[in-house]
């Protein structure tokens, strides 16, 4: 009988590889628990950094001093985020701009705290700045800190940035320069206002890309009620 | 388990590996023939060192995968605050999946250094099957390919301003191997690739000069 030796000996070296791979892959299956980076529902939120505005000075920020990594499901007291992804010349980001500071002063317990003041976990938000490649949305610093103060003497969407341009107090959350549009890349945000709800360990839990039909503030109840927060 | 001992048993068999694909793995394996003769013959330790830097290559990937793995759960494995820690890089979203498919780089190691084993195995078992030849050529090609991969990962680690240690292990098996895939082609050239110990070989001409 006649043998194709050398086709054997390709074979059981093909063998041999595809265990040692199989072993690799069920070894990664057992010992880990992967969870994907992205900016959907269940995803790991990507890194968010820069120089924020928080009212006083532009001091450097990054979304991972604010995660907790052990996070479980019943800890009521760890902080979640809401980030914002805005332009300031974006008429819908400016008209919507009194509304968030109003969620954000709620969800954020600032303030003197009453009966009906938020009874869950403290939701941070934060905004990042981008400016859009459209003309007319030319920014800059000192527009994002013109929109985030409401102060005059900048542009916002066609208007002053102050007392004739947006509506409501100025915010009191903090403001990234993303002007160079990296965070907004790297979250993959397709126009703006964009908003995203974390959870304090990182895992994006509500976004208004898949909740459309959903207020900010109703996401934020709906998905703490469900984790049992409230 | 500190990671800088983890990465020295890396460097270990690439270590290894490197010195027998070496012209200086003659001399310095001269007192171990007489113990395993089959270490003699060039083409021989030639091939066991291209075997131990595919699989280290492999392992490696294999480890890089599991920390990538390891980060997107929350953990910290290798992270520092100096320029080495390769949790910033194998944990940076933006980075650490190839730009077309969204496959892990650890992945595409562990696929690559699987078909590099794959040839290596196959042509240590029959170095002298026709296609042999063609098969080491296909591995200095993948190998090249790599380097141009290599290249793209270490644009990104300098952009990050961070460099990721295990990856770095990956991208030194995928030169020694290209190395040892162009010298086993340059042996078959050169008539270097005889399984047998002829008259010219060295350690025939030593043994008659004892």
């Amino acid at each position: 009988m006649k043998h194709n030796i050398e086709a054997d000996v390709r074979t059981d070296t093909a063998i041999k590889i595809a265990a040692l791979f199989f072993v690799s892959i069920m070894f990664l299956a057992f010992t880990t628990d992967p969870i994907a980076s992205g900016t959907k529902v269940g995803e790991r939120a990507p890194p968010l950094e820069g120089m924020a505005y928080n009212g006083s000075g532009w001091t450097s920020f990054d979304m991972s001093d604010y995660i907790t990594n052990n996070w479980t499901s019943e800890d009521a007291s760890a902080e979640w985020l809401l980030i914002e992804f805005m332009d300031t010349d974006c008429p819908f980001c400016v008209n919507s701009a009194e509304e968030m500071g109003q969620n954000a002063n709620y969800f954020m317990k600032v303030g003197p705290q009453s009966e009906n003041s938020w009874r869950g976990p403290v939701v941070n938000f934060i905004a990042s700045a981008t400016e859009l490649d459209i003309q007319g949305h030319e920014s800059s610093r000192d527009e994002i800190k013109a929109f985030r103060d409401r102060t005059s003497g900048e542009e916002c969407a066609g208007t002053s940035c102050g007392d004739q341009g947006r509506m409501g107090p100025a915010h009191n959350f903090i403001y990234i320069d993303d002007l160079d549009q990296d965070n907004m890349q790297s979250w993959k945000v397709p126009g703006t206002p964009a908003y995203f709800l974390i959870q304090p360990d990182g895992i994006v839990a509500w976004t208004s890309a898949d909740s459309q039909q959903e207020k900010v503030a109703d996401g934020i109840f709906r998905i703490m009620n469900e984790q049992g927060l409230v | 388990m500190d990671q800088n001992l983890v990465l020295i048993g890396y460097a270990v068999p690439l270590l290894l590996g490197l010195v027998l694909i070496s012209p200086m793995s003659q001399s310095l394996v001269s007192s171990l023939v007489e113990r395993q003769p089959r270490l003699a013959h060039e083409r021989r330790r030639h091939m066991l060192g291209l075997n131990l830097v595919a699989l280290t290559g492999f392992v490696v990937s294999v480890h890089t995968l599991w920390i990538t793995n390891k980060i997107s759960e929350g953990g910290n494995v290798c992270s520092s605050a100096t320029v080495f820690s390769c949790d910033d890089v194998l944990g940076n979203a933006a980075y650490n999946t190839d730009p077309f498919f969204g496959i892990s780089w650890g992945l595409i190691g562990m696929f690559a250094f699987g078909a590099l084993l794959f040839i290596t195995n196959s042509v240590s078992k029959e170095p002298d099957a026709l296609w042999a030849e063609s098969y080491l050529k296909y591995g200095k090609y993948m190998t090249g390919g790599g380097m141009l991969v290599i290249a793209l990962l270490v644009s990104y680690e300098v952009q990050m301003g961070k460099i990721c240690q295990f990856c770095t292990m990956a991208h030194i098996a995928n030169v020694v191997c290209l190395a040892g895939f162009w010298k086993a082609g340059k042996m078959h050239d050169e008539g270097r690739w005889n399984d047998e110990l002829t008259e010219n070989s060295p350690f025939w001409k030593n043994k008659q000069e004892d």
